[in-house]
């Protein structure tokens, strides 16, 4: 089943010295269970695209679809409404709530989902067993290392089963062995059935993917599917 | 998490920030809550010390103040006319003037400011020591009521006899002195901090201005009977005696507050919208910093699936929590400095001691809130604009390259 689909998607900024193109005529299909690494140098359009495939922007030209629905016909609730429960987000920095505990960081996305609290204590008690949390769990981030709070942010990103998880270069601000297990973490997430598309400059994370992306300037050079 | 606890959770993360901007928000609070008191606080201790008198209406020949017009003539027939008239339960006539008591070379006489009241039911002054002058009728009872001050000067009390020369006119007068004999020490209830008084009966009050058949009276309190109302009881008036100058309490207050008390109003509503436009300075820059260095949080939670909507009102909830907060402790603060200030204006010489500058009423806590509350909202407009049209991606990337 199709997660979401770009079809010639163009992504155009204004930019002081005329329109920059990020992102150029791209179409893509991301699946149900899919493992995708968008790879490229920096400044190629492969966050932009990100983020468009997380319907956190809109395409300038060309159309994308989110489990069959035109994204660019959606109103800001509407897709606010789709990135909460259908798609999860990891950021390279975390952006986990300071002044939060680990569990209010897991449950918070479930409360604005409306989740009853008992349902989302449980699940939270959950993820943080799954990320190998559960001792941490009324620790506030500055009191956790970069490995763990980054554990911390693919549980939140996961509270509300998201269909498709994004990951921008979630190994970026951790060292070598920790981002060996964030990999790992995150390989477990797909194989339970989660879609994972990572953006990564981490040659090593990206060969982890069924399917790699080569952008440059925009464009997807070529794919490969590995088995 | 809902809003409010949302933003009490941010707020606590920066404690300083957020315990400076409250107490920055009380101070403008107090002072706002101040100007607010001070807008009417005259006007209703005005008010409250007139109705305290006891009478509801005012009777003078025309519409000059009492003692500076032309006096009402045959007082004694007219309180007779009052007092028959259904709407009435109590008048009393009164004569203003001035006297001295002359005192033991090398002394100089004590001046003092001097009533005649006409004796009735009820009195407008409160008897402290001694008895009450005598309702004799129209014999003179040879005595006298005088305040505290008046007492303090003399170092007399109930029962001393004194001599005082009066001065019943607005001219130089040379009336021979009267010995009085000291009823009683009262308050009397427009007194200023320092002034001396006395009251005669009426009678005696004309013995001792050397016109003993005068009938003339400077001005009539009346009570309201219980069924009727003072406006009921002022249009009687105006209508059995269509050539005197009726107005009740209301309608002074209202002339009051319209001309002399104005300036208050005026200085109040002034210095309110300064105060105001400083506490929507303050909580706007505040809520635009916080604001400001959360941009990257508020657009990852954003793109977590947080609506714009979720986003505002986080914001409006901080504003709402910093000024409640500030709020709430800016009205004992406020009372405190209402007080000071009350104290160090009642200094002002020639004002009655019972009349306050700042005085509480419940409209001005209800204002209070409500002028908080709309600059809270006020204040949140800004950054929540920041917010509604934060681009999230490009805040996203530049969180990443910064």
């Amino acid at each position: 089943m199709t997660l979401v689909e770009a079809c010639g998607v163009t992504r155009v900024f204004p930019m002081p010295a005329g329109p920059g193109v990020a992102v150029k005529d791209v179409s893509l299909e991301v699946g149900a269970g899919d493992h995708v690494a968008i790879c490229g140098p920096s400044g190629c359009g492969k966050s932009t695209l990100l983020h468009l495939l997380g319907c956190v922007d809109a395409p300038t030209t060309g159309a994308l679809r989110f489990e069959g629905r035109d994204v660019a016909a959606l109103g800001d609730a509407e897709r606010s409404r789709i990135r909460l429960t259908r798609i999860g987000f990891v950021f390279q920095r975390f952006f986990l709530l300071p002044m939060l505990t680990a569990a209010e960081n897991v449950e918070l996305p479930q409360a604005e989902a409306g989740v009853p609290r008992a349902e989302r204590v449980a699940r939270t008690r959950d993820l943080l067993s799954y990320v190998g949390l559960s001792a941490r769990a009324d620790h506030r981030p500055s009191q956790l290392s970069g490995g763990e709070m980054q554990r911390v942010a693919i549980a939140r990103a996961l509270a509300n089963r998201p269909g498709l998880l994004l990951a921008d270069e979630p190994t970026g601000e951790l060292d070598e062995a920790t981002g060996a297990q964030i990999a790992a973490l995150l390989d477990r997430v797909n194989d339970d059935g989660t879609a994972l598309v990572i953006v990564t400059h981490d040659q090593t994370l990206a060969r982890r993917a069924a399917r790699v992306l080569q952008m440059k300037d925009g464009r997807i050079l070529d794919g490969c599917h590995r088995s | 998490m809902r809003a409010l606890r949302f933003a009490a959770r941010t707020l606590r993360r920066q404690p300083a920030r957020a315990l400076l901007g409250i107490l920055g928000i009380a101070a403008v609070g107090a002072l706002l809550f101040d100007m607010l008191l001070l807008s009417r606080g005259l006007v209703l201790s005005m008010e409250d010390a007139l109705n305290r008198a006891g009478f509801d209406v005012r009777v003078t020949a025309t519409a000059s103040l009492p003692g500076t017009g032309p006096r009402i003539g045959r007082a004694p027939a007219v309180l007779a006319t009052l007092t028959a008239l259904p709407e009435v339960d109590d008048a009393v006539a009164l004569r203003f003037g001035s006297g001295r008591v002359l005192m033991t070379a090398p002394s100089p006489p004590v001046g003092f400011t001097l009533f005649g009241a006409e004796p009735s039911r009820r009195r407008f002054w409160t008897v402290i020591r001694g008895r009450d002058l005598a309702a004799r009728g129209d014999a003179p009872t040879g005595e006298v009521l005088i305040n505290e001050a008046l007492a303090a000067a003399l170092g007399v009390d109930a029962g001393a006899s004194i001599a005082i020369r009066a001065s019943c006119v607005r001219a130089n007068e040379a009336l021979p002195p009267v010995h009085v004999r000291v009823a009683g020490v009262a308050r009397f209830p427009f007194d200023t901090v320092e002034q001396r008084t006395a009251a005669l009966s009426r009678r005696d009050f004309a013995v001792a201005c050397g016109e003993p058949d005068d009938e003339g009276a400077d001005l009539i309190l009346v009570a309201t009977a219980p069924a009727y109302g003072p406006d009921q009881a002022r249009d009687a008036i105006a209508r059995v005696h269509p050539d005197l100058h009726a107005v009740s309490n209301a309608q002074l207050v209202r002339q009051l507050a319209a001309t002399r008390f104005s300036y208050f109003r005026q200085i109040s509503a002034v210095l309110a919208t300064v105060t105001l436009a400083f506490g929507l300075l303050l909580i706007t820059v505040l809520l635009t910093v916080s604001v400001n260095q959360r941009l990257g949080t508020i657009a990852a939670l954003r793109a977590i699936g947080f609506s714009s909507r979720r986003m505002v009102a986080d914001v409006l909830a901080e504003s709402a929590l910093m000024v409640g907060v500030g709020g709430a402790l800016a009205l004992p603060v406020g009372l405190l400095l209402a007080a000071w200030l009350d104290r160090i204006l009642k200094r002002m010489p020639g004002l009655p001691a019972e009349l306050h500058f700042f005085v509480y009423e419940p409209r001005a806590l209800w204002l209070h809130a409500g002028l908080m509350g709309a600059t809270a909202l006020l204040a949140a407009l800004y950054p929540v604009r920041l917010v509604s049209r934060l681009p999230i991606a490009a805040t996203l990337r530049s969180e990443i390259t910064s």
